[in-house]
């Protein structure tokens, strides 16, 4: 145990500070990789701000969890999907975040186990809140009110709540849907016929890294800008995006363990970040004609939300 | 690999990438790098920072105008002067004069191959005629000369036709068309694919009887397939395979020297691209095309006037092929530079025996290297400054250098001022001609005999440009002043015998042209422009093949106007207005101004789940007016057109 631990903080960069015995958090981890480092960082860093030395927060991976048995730590969480099923398997008795996940990974976690998202397993999702998107939409392209999207089996279920809030912002859905067996051309050539804006919502049937070149490149043959999920797509050729980072998810799911850890308990439905990053794709606006600055946008943004 | 072979294995590899399926979402879609897609070449230059004046004539564009033919698009375009004469392979296109009945001072792109014929002394007549209308995504028209970016022929300025995306026609699309003069056309496309590959096969005839007074009837047939590969997101492939085929009546009732005959006209080609995005700010194109051509035209000449009671054969039949390869970096340095450079390989060869006098083929091999760095010193500022040098097996060496600067004054309003230098050298036509009629081994006459002494011609072209984005008042206008300095002119000399080809003397273009969009009212769109040309050609005397002189009309406008109607009802109203101007295909004095009014209503209709649209066009609704030759004239024409997507 002791080994291992050594390890788990040499992985963390923590070598230096006393070997944990008792964790009051254990995060484990999907992977090891540079997100899922950033996110356990953040999160330890604002738990040592908050009063929880680093000693007593223990940093594992999924894979190495089995042999972890005998750890008792008042909250468990989890980065990322394979994370969330593991410690979902497990039948806890401790309360569990999940985080680092989209909402649809959470929910089939739950479904795993047949349980109902509650204080005892709640999560922190990569989403981004549907009206955080439209303000956004409304902020950066205030010419655009027809707004296509792609609904796939994993986004269906929000379009309800999207063609309510886009209604009440005064933009107008064009919507297509792309089943499992559906090709994604009729759909996409709908879905940018005489719209102002591509919204992406993730869905991996829609947009994956196979899709991405022909959606983008219809889209901008069409001119009509992606508002994307992620800084990759936009790096790729979407116009813009608003997402959360791994530290600001590190540093929200941090901020919710205190509270529990503070003898409250954890949300019944799952959470969305509070804090989000503003990408643009300054060639892309460039050739469309449009001056977008990242930093305004996002500040615009934040100040809606009544943030500092 | 044969054509239908590699078509094969293509579809297996489409077949294949559609059996990949994704995995369940998970935060790896969030949190993962994508591949770039819009890298540094397939995001284009904005109108406004472009080393020149473009004319953008959208698919939207191309179908409201009623249009047949690209030719006859390009009269909305200021500075352009068509004829829809068949007498020169095809309807003719050129910009601030065609000077006689082939124009080649212009260069035509079809997705990035070069289509003027190296047989037709590199004229664009056929290679206007190379797709479709219906496939054509957009025509891009750079106005001014702009060798630096594409070569000799762009002497004077750029037609560059841009297909549509495989990828935007997949379903099945069907089109007739019947009306007055023996209109009768019909196409048909078929588009299938995957999201990894996408695939577009056209058949279409353009037929009709032609000008009036000429035996102008005429059937162009073209099929053109397109393929669109994207095995990954770095690269993309893109395969191309088509022909053409043109017939048109020529010649006069009881005339020997030009009797009534059939010409044949037919083109072929094969085009590959590979783009690969190296990175983000760098992408590499590589081109390869191959193209054949061939034309009979052959009729018997009676040596009765002789004395000898036999004829011969008045031939101008050939072939020719060209080979072209290119590999072009584009490479944005920084936010404020980009770069693209790059070499092309072209082989040309002509093979005609009545044309050259052997059975050789008379190949030129053109080697050039080109480059453009596109610079912003100031966020209000682009340089672009490029260079092409070029090097012709039979014409030497030549460089053909641009500098324009753009400036953005205010949000929405752009001055552009710059200079460039081209060289056109003379086609093998124009060097090495020897038309020669024999009778019984006896030579009868030699009627062109190039010297070979003709030299390549160059143009300093020196242009002022306003580009005004008014979005409050939705209008858009684009202004160039313009000064072209034309030296060492090639022109056929007419007063030797056999004829020759020689530099005249030196002249200058130089006038004033507007476009004009505006959008007053919901549903309509005004389109107006005029271009004012002043030439200052001097009189050649009696003996040029063809006026010089007024090779552009002073005064030449253009207006469209569309407009929306209830009932899915769209309207369209389009003037032409041409001054004096030298008829084509005539001399000096077949000068004549004109105008020409086409009107157009279409109705969009839904049949069951099928989209259609039924439209009528009339052409020229008044009196029939002189088009190539003064005996010659296009009449009015009605015509209904049924599209449907199925």
């Amino acid at each position: 145990m002791h080994l291992r631990c050594l390890i788990f903080s040499v992985w963390l960069g923590l070598i230096g500070g006393p070997v944990v015995t008792a964790a009051t958090v254990v995060v484990v981890s999907s992977e090891r990789s540079a997100a899922y480092l950033e996110a356990a960082e953040a999160l330890v860093g604002e738990l040592e701000k908050g009063g929880l030395p680093r000693q007593e927060v223990l940093h594992i991976s999924a894979a190495e969890w089995s042999a972890s048995g005998s750890l008792t730590p008042k909250l468990w969480v989890a980065l990322g999907a394979q994370a969330a099923d593991t410690l979902a398997r497990a039948q806890l008795r401790t309360p569990v975040l999940v985080t680092l996940l989209p909402r649809v990974s959470f929910e089939r976690s739950l479904r795993l186990i047949g349980r109902k998202s509650s204080p005892r397993f709640s999560a922190l999702c990569l989403d981004q809140p549907l009206g955080r998107q439209l303000d956004l939409i409304r902020l950066a392209l205030p010419e655009a009110h027809r707004i296509g999207v792609l609904w796939g089996p994993e986004t269906k279920g929000q379009a309800p709540a999207l063609k309510a809030a886009a209604m009440a912002k005064g933009l107008e859905l064009v919507e297509a849907d792309v089943g499992h067996d559906e090709a994604l051309f009729p759909a996409l050539k709908y879905a940018l016929d005489g719209t102002d804006l591509l919204l992406a919502l993730p869905d991996s049937r829609v947009y994956n890294s196979g899709s991405i070149q022909n959606i983008l490149l219809a889209s901008f043959r069409a001119r009509v800008p992606m508002l994307a999920f992620s800084p990759a797509y936009v790096r790729a050729g979407a116009l813009l995006a608003v997402y959360v980072t791994p530290a600001q998810i590190g540093r929200q799911a941090a901020t919710m363990a205190l509270t529990l850890l503070q003898g409250k308990s954890l949300p019944e439905t799952p959470a969305y970040s509070r804090d989000f990053e503003v990408a643009v794709n300054e060639h892309v606006a460039r050739s469309l004609g449009l001056t977008l600055d990242a930093h305004k946008v996002r500040q615009e943004l934040r100040r809606i939300e009544g943030l500092p | 690999m044969n054509r239908s072979r590699l078509l094969i294995v293509l579809l297996g590899w489409n077949g294949l990438a559609a059996a990949q399926t994704p995995a369940a979402l998970s935060e790896k879609d969030f949190l993962t790098d994508m591949p770039v897609v819009l890298s540094v070449s397939r995001l284009p230059q904005r109108l406004d920072e472009a080393p020149g004046a473009v004319t953008v004539i959208d698919r939207d564009m191309i179908r409201l105008s009623g249009a047949r033919d690209v030719a006859d698009l390009l009269r909305l375009v200021p500075g352009f002067q068509t004829s829809m004469a068949f007498e020169a392979v095809g309807p003719q296109a050129s910009y601030h004069g065609a000077f006689g009945g082939l124009s080649n001072r212009i260069q035509v792109l079809v997705d990035g191959r070069t289509v003027y014929s190296p047989y037709f002394i590199g004229s664009v007549e056929g290679g206007l005629q190379t797709v479709a209308l219906e496939d054509i995504e957009r025509i891009e028209v750079l106005r001014g000369s702009n060798s630096a970016a594409y070569g000799a022929r762009a002497f004077l300025g750029v037609v560059n036709i841009v297909t549509r995306d495989s990828a935007d026609t997949v379903g099945t699309q069907v089109t007739v068309r019947a009306g007055e003069n023996g209109i009768r056309d019909a196409g048909a496309r078929i588009g299938w694919g995957s999201e990894s590959s996408t695939f577009r096969l056209s058949f279409d005839r353009r037929a009709d009887d032609g000008l009036q007074g000429s035996n102008g009837h005429n059937q162009v047939d073209r099929v053109n397939f397109r393929a669109d590969l994207r095995p990954n997101a770095a690269d993309e492939i893109q395969l191309r395979a088509g022909t053409l085929g043109i017939t048109a009546g020529k010649g006069f009732p009881g005339n020997i020297d030009d009797p009534l005959r059939d010409a044949r006209y037919g083109t072929g080609y094969l085009q590959f691209d590979w783009r690969r995005a190296l990175a983000a700010d760098q992408d590499l194109a590589f081109a390869y095309s191959h193209t054949e051509e061939s034309f009979q035209d052959k009729f018997p000449y009676s040596l009765a006037p002789l004395g000898i009671n036999d004829s011969i054969d008045v031939d101008t039949s050939g072939r020719a092929s060209s080979d072209n390869l290119s590999l072009q970096h584009t490479w944005r340095q920084s936010p404020s530079l980009r770069l693209v450079w790059g070499g092309e390989l072209r082989r040309e060869g002509i093979t005609s025996k009545p044309v050259y006098n052997t059975d050789a083929t008379l190949i030129t091999d053109f080697t050039r290297l080109f480059g453009n760095i596109e610079w912003r010193p100031a966020a209000d500022l682009v340089v672009n400054a490029g260079a092409m040098a070029e090097n012709s097996s039979v014409n030497g060496s030549s460089v053909s250098p641009r500098l324009m600067l753009n400036w953005h004054l205010a949000d929405g309003q752009t001055l552009r001022v710059g200079a460039s230098k081209a060289n056109r050298p003379p086609s093998t036509y124009e060097k090495s001609a020897d038309v020669r009629y024999y009778w019984n081994g006896q030579l009868l006459a030699i009627t062109m005999q190039s010297s070979g002494t003709v030299q390549p011609e160059t143009v300093l072209s020196s242009e002022l440009g306003y580009l005004g984005v008014f979005p409050s008042l939705r209008l858009n206008l684009d202004v160039r002043v313009f000064h072209e300095r034309i030296n060492s002119f090639i022109r056929q000399l007419n007063a030797t015998v056999p004829k020759d080809y020689g530099n005249s003397g030196d002249f200058s273009l130089q006038g004033l042209e507007y476009e004009l969009k505006w959008q007053p009212w919901t549903g309509a769109q005004f389109r107006l422009s005029q271009a004012y040309i002043h030439s200052s050609v001097p009189d050649l005397g009696p003996h040029t093949d063809s006026g010089l002189a007024l090779a552009a009309p002073r005064l030449a406008s253009t207006i469209a106007y569309v407009q929306k109607l209830p009932g899915s009802l769209d309207f369209t109203l389009l003037h032409q207005d041409s001054g004096t101007m030298t008829l084509q295909g005539a001399g000096r004095d077949d000068q004549f101004a004109f105008t020409r009014t086409d009107v157009r209503l279409a109705k969009a209709l839904r049949l069951g789940s099928k989209r259609a649209e039924l439209a009528l066009v009339v052409q020229n609704l008044a009196s029939p007016y002189p088009d190539y030759a003064p005996s010659f004239a296009f009449q009015r024409r009605a015509f209904v057109t049924l599209q449907i997507e199925i």
